[in-house]
């Protein structure tokens, strides 16, 4: 019975971390003020 | 003590096994992304080109054309369209600038490209366009998806607004990344015109009323890295003709632009150690971690199994040492 309450905590954990970090996901910022290019940029 | 030890390692060992297949197919294809806020520039150039000088109406050859490509995120856009599609949405801003060797804009095509944020699916939405033209992508473009295949893909030419297979080619390194090249031939198909053209005065409508049509055909290649379906490298040997109408003076055709349109060294040189970087981070999500985590896993529970089979096996009873017989 321990054993079973020990597995299902391992198993609980691992949803949870994942599923929080999917959660936070990405940060979609702001839209770049930077014009779009009408001229050769001198580097990358 | 052993058994409270070996329950421990048995939730470790649960924990590390089940997260192994979560960060593979559960975490990866909802953290790989592009971001919404996506900016980026590009530049290619075509040395030793031929190139239509308007003025006399004839090609030249010129020392070099340059194409500033610029791709530039919408997150407004994006947020507004996700809201109906139910999926994270890009929407990329492209300019596709084309500048003379004197520097002058050759011809400049604005475009807008919504797609799925992992998948690298088309994505409809209004506003998707090319140089103003309405238009329905159903292939990819610039970008291949996370954990591209070996097989052909649809592929989306902006100059024709049609979609065409781009075909595996084979897997090769280019400068040290394992790469798969593909390659498209869009043969000869006549084109709009640029709505922004290079001279004043000249619109598409006023050349359309000479009879001269624009025709164009090109083969594509790119070298993509296939972890991060970002290409490494790309080229394009392109030929435009403009044909017929009174525009020619009784020509048949002339050539508008030739030429074997290359990225530029420092480009190249940005976009490798750019992709390194990303090949890395989806190596370790879909590799180096689910597979270190079921390793885990498995040796934890090993560990587990044996201290609770020693904290079961029962104590060698104490055998009293027999006594001295005497005779």
């Amino acid at each position: 019975m321990r054993a079973l309450i020990a597995a299902t905590t391992g198993l609980v954990l691992a949803f949870a971390l994942v599923l929080a970090i999917t959660a936070m996901g990405q940060q979609t910022g702001r839209t770049s003020p930077k014009p779009l290019l009408t001229t050769v940029p001198a580097h990358p | 003590m052993r058994r409270k030890t070996s329950l421990v390692l048995l939730a470790l060992a649960v924990f590390f096994a089940a997260l192994s297949p979560l960060l593979r197919w559960y975490a990866f294809p909802r953290l790989a992304k592009i971001p919404a806020n996506q900016y980026q520039d590009m530049v290619l150039e075509a040395k030793d080109a031929t190139l239509l000088d308007y003025g006399t109406m004839t090609a030249k050859k010129v020392s070099k054309v340059t194409i500033v490509q610029t791709l530039k995120g919408d997150v407004a856009a994006s947020e507004k369209i996700e809201k109906t599609a139910g999926r994270d949405v890009v929407v990329w801003d492209g300019l596709s600038y084309v500048q003379g060797p004197d520097g002058k804009m050759v011809s400049e095509i604005p475009e807008r490209y919504i797609f799925d944020a992992h998948s690298q699916a088309p994505v409809h939405a209004p506003g998707e366009m090319v140089d103003g033209d309405p238009v329905k992508r159903t292939g990819i473009e610039f970008k291949w998806p996370f954990l591209t295949e070996k097989r052909d893909y649809e592929y989306f030419d902006a100059q024709s607004r049609t979609t065409n297979p781009i075909h595996y080619e084979g897997t090769r390194t280019f400068r040290g990344v394992p790469v798969y090249y593909f390659e498209q031939t869009v043969p000869w198909i006549q084109v709009p015109f640029p709505k922004t053209m290079p001279v004043k005065g000249i619109t598409p409508e006023t050349v359309a009323r000479t009879g001269t049509t624009r025709w164009y055909t090109t083969v594509r290649r790119f070298w993509v890295e296939p972890l991060t379906g970002a290409p490494v490298y790309g080229e394009e040997i392109h030929k435009e003709e403009l044909r017929g109408g009174t525009l020619l003076g009784g020509r048949e055709k002339v050539t508008a632009f030739a030429g074997h349109v290359k990225m530029r060294e420092d480009y190249i040189e940005h976009t490798v150690d750019l992709v390194k970087a990303n090949r890395l981070l989806v190596l370790l999500m879909t590799s180096y971690l689910p597979w270190g985590f079921a390793t885990l896993g498995v040796l934890l529970l090993l560990l587990a199994l044996w201290l609770e089979a020693r904290s079961r096996r029962p104590h060698p009873a104490k055998v009293p040492e027999p006594e001295p017989v005497t005779a």
